[in-house]
């Protein structure tokens, strides 16, 4: 199937309906591409306490009337039980989607990522294949490297997905603190996740090689080290 | 500012306090058996600066092949944190492939782990070398990934310290070697993870947290 030309299929994994619905409402404008909202447990998360705190989200929060008009229209849908149990593998499998987009905190096994025909892209807040791993914002800023986001096809391992769709810099400047900078780039993620759509739908995209051998795996970073950081933006912004 | 420069103020600040309040800990009363070597490191870090360190460093071993020594691990280990030239000879890489194999057959027996690194590198410098970089990587996960989250969850008590203590004196000895900040960063990470006054009861243990802390140092001096 050429989904270029195909309508594309997208399931939005999420913990929650309002971290869903920024990136439900920037997809609406990529033309083709129909959207479902796929909510899930956060990993370690009890299968009463995840089903009440949706029905309190939809009910009790601004935007319950819109929420409710999702669920109705079929959009929405909630896994009870851990993404790789089998009844969850199987009903992923019914949706039929081609792209799943990782917005939940959960880490996903190969029959999960599997279950969606392309895989499921992460919008991952550093350059790849140079900074995979933890505290990559802030490793790069320490190694004097580019700061950006790259939308990847993920799989079993950190950040190590072959196939990248998107990768570019980001101007972090403007921010003046890891906390602010951190926030501004997670909430680019609607945006990277509507270009890499657009991308992968367009007559000449082709994918970068996400190659481990031209890059590291980071890990959390030191206190001290953070401090580092923080001057070095305070001094930029 | 300068990264760079931020970079040595701040390694500077951890130099002075590693060098005069957490090594103070290693009192020669609460040393036992490594009284001596507690007296040794603290004596010659409490009285030198990070030019001291880098200036008696500039005279050291410096190679690019395999090298055998005449002492073990541990003896190598005590040697270099002290800023002692060890005897080397030219050797013979043993195959990393099945080394690597080994190393993670042993994933859960901390003993063999520690047995696999103290044997192939009886002399540490060799964990430096360009060639040893994939050893260099599993090292570094394991102790910033596996341990680490054990340690934050539960406690110092949930690793097993010999094996921890070896592979940070082996990252150590080569976050001095490298421009790579991620091995000088774990030991950042372990000297504010590890509880202050912390002590292993072991002998074998206490000898590796004292080189660890003249290690990482020495290592600190080196990008001051």
């Amino acid at each position: 199937m050429d989904l270029k030309r195909q309508l594309m299929r997208t399931g939005i994994l999420a913990n929650s309906l309002p971290d869903a619905l920024k990136i439900y409402d920037e997809l609406k404008t990529v033309p083709g591409c129909e959207t479902f909202i796929l909510l899930c447990r956060a990993t370690g998360e009890s299968r009463g306490r995840n089903l009440g705190k949706h029905l309190a989200r939809v009910f009790l929060k601004r935007g319950s009337l819109r929420s409710l008009g999702l669920i109705f229209s079929r959009k929405v849908f909630l896994f009870q039980k851990p993404l790789d149990h089998p009844q969850m593998l199987a009903r992923l499998q019914k949706l039929k989607l081609d792209v799943g987009l990782h917005k939940a905190g959960v880490i996903y096994r190969e029959p999960t990522i599997n279950a969606f025909r392309l895989g499921i892209l992460n919008p991952h807040i550093g350059i790849l294949p140079r900074y995979r791993g933890r505290n990559v914002m802030e490793w790069a800023l320490i190694e004097g490297g580019p700061v950006g986001i790259t939308v990847f096809f993920i799989d079993s391992g950190i950040d190590t997905g072959k196939r990248i769709v998107l990768s570019e810099k980001v101007d972090i400047s403007h921010c003046r603190s890891i906390e602010e900078a951190k926030h501004y780039l997670f909430n680019l993620d609607a945006l990277f996740f509507r270009r890499a759509l657009e991308l992968l739908r367009s007559p000449r995209f082709e994918y970068q090689l996400n190659d481990e051998q031209q890059g590291r795996r980071y890990y959390v970073m030191s206190r001290l080290f953070r401090e580092v950081v923080e001057k070095l933006i305070e001094a930029k912004s | 500012m300068d990264g760079r420069k931020l970079i040595s103020q701040a390694l500077n600040e951890r130099f002075r306090e590693l060098c005069g309040v957490r090594l103070s800990h290693f009192a020669p009363e609460t040393s036992g058996e490594m009284a001596s070597f507690a007296s040794q490191v603290r004596e010659q870090l409490s009285t030198s600066s990070p030019a001291d360190l880098n200036n008696r460093a500039s005279g050291m071993n410096t190679f690019d092949d395999w090298t055998v020594s005449d002492t073990d691990c541990l003896s190598s280990l005590r040697a270099l944190s002290l800023g002692e030239l060890l005897q080397l000879q030219p050797g013979t890489r043993p195959p990393l492939d099945d080394f690597i194999k080994s190393l993670d057959k042993a994933r859960a027996d901390p003993e063999q782990r520690f047995q696999l690194l103290a044997e192939r590198y009886a002399c540490p410098l060799n964990f430096t070398l360009a060639a040893e970089d994939e050893t260099r990587e599993r090292v570094l996960a394991r102790l910033m990934a596996h341990d680490r989250a054990r340690i934050e969850k539960d406690s110092i008590e949930a690793v097993e310290s010999l094996d921890l203590l070896l592979r940070l004196n082996l990252v150590a000895v080569h976050a001095a070697r490298t421009p790579d900040l991620r091995f000088l960063d774990a030991l950042n990470y372990y000297y504010e993870l590890l509880p202050d006054g912390w002590q292993p009861k072991a002998t074998q243990h206490k000898q590796l947290l004292i080189s660890y802390f003249a290690l990482y140092a020495r290592a600190l001096a080196a990008w001051i």
